[in-house]
């Protein structure tokens, strides 16, 4: 008993060096790290990912005005990334109909990943609302800040754009043109979810 | 030897987990390939000036919206 309570301990920290050294390579080397991912069998590193995220929803609840419960916007997260990575998988189906190589772990895996740019976003601009709440104003200094904020906020958003564009490249095996397709079609739903997601005030911002 | 054999092929096979992109046109494929290339290692180096250059143009185009663009944003966590 105590033997297996050591493993998983032991388990649980080797996946959370590999979480942390995966994020650092992200940065640098995307292309070779995703390919990495991809391959991936430790569903710890998953489940630290998850936990991350539910640590971010947790922060969000403490300084939002009027917010649903952690548990709450954790579970409507949840339901986006599942609907996201079926969505892809099934399409990927049937666009290449022999395509066996496609699996929905290495999915899985890629795109919870690829999380990493948005909760970087989601924390920063929780951490920048309690250091410089809005509105912004139209003075050199607001207009200074708002330009690097897009700025900093387009950045992450690219490099999200690049490890999505990896995370479905190896793990549906698809081309570029296929995933160009694939996107445009998830854009169709997508969008009119967030308007709802909006307007149901869980996220302003689509979470995924 | 048996070791680095195993290695090899293990790392063969990840290499070659997928087939190289074919964007139909030789014009557009030599494009993709070369700015891919640049974007596989450090990305940043390519995304963070154009970000910047990308969020002058939209205040330059847009002007004061970008505050409100921004204020909307800082809201959205």
């Amino acid at each position: 008993m105590v033997f297996k309570k050591e493993q998983i301990l032991v388990n649980f920290i080797a996946s959370l060096i590999l979480v942390f050294r995966n994020f650092f390579f992200l940065i640098f080397y995307p292309y070779k790290t995703m390919r990495k991912i991809s391959l991936e069998k430790d569903y710890w590193q998953i489940l630290i990912i998850f936990f991350l995220v539910f640590l971010y929803f947790k922060l969000s609840y403490f300084l939002k005005d009027n917010p649903y419960p952690a548990s709450f916007t954790f579970f409507a997260f949840l339901v986006n990334f599942f609907l996201t990575a079926g969505f892809f998988y099934f399409l990927s189906k049937l666009i290449k109909k022999k395509n066996r190589a496609a699996s929905f772990k290495s999915l899985f895996f890629s795109l919870s990943y690829s999380l990493f740019p948005t909760l970087i976003w989601f924390e920063s601009v929780s951490l920048l609302y309690l250091i410089l709440p809005p509105p912004r104003t139209t003075s050199i200094l607001g207009i200074s800040f708002s330009i690097f904020f897009i700025a900093y906020s387009l950045s992450l958003f690219f490099w999200k754009l690049i490890l999505v564009f990896l995370a479905l490249r190896f793990s549906l095996r698809l081309s570029f043109y296929q995933i160009l397709y694939l996107w445009l079609l998830y854009l169709i739903w997508f969008i009119p979810y967030s308007i709802l997601l909006y307007h149901s005030k869980a996220f302003r911002v689509p979470f995924i | 030897m048996k070791t680095a054999n195993f290695y090899l092929k293990k790392k063969m096979e990840e290499v070659f987990i997928i087939e190289p992109n074919d964007l139909s046109i030789s014009f557009l494929t030599n494009f993709y390939k070369k700015l891919t290339a640049y974007l596989k290692t450090t990305p940043f180096i390519i995304i963070i000036p154009l970000s910047f250059l990308v969020g002058l143009v939209i205040y330059l185009i847009f002007g004061y919206l970008i505050v409100r663009l921004t204020t909307l944003l800082q809201h959205g966590f």
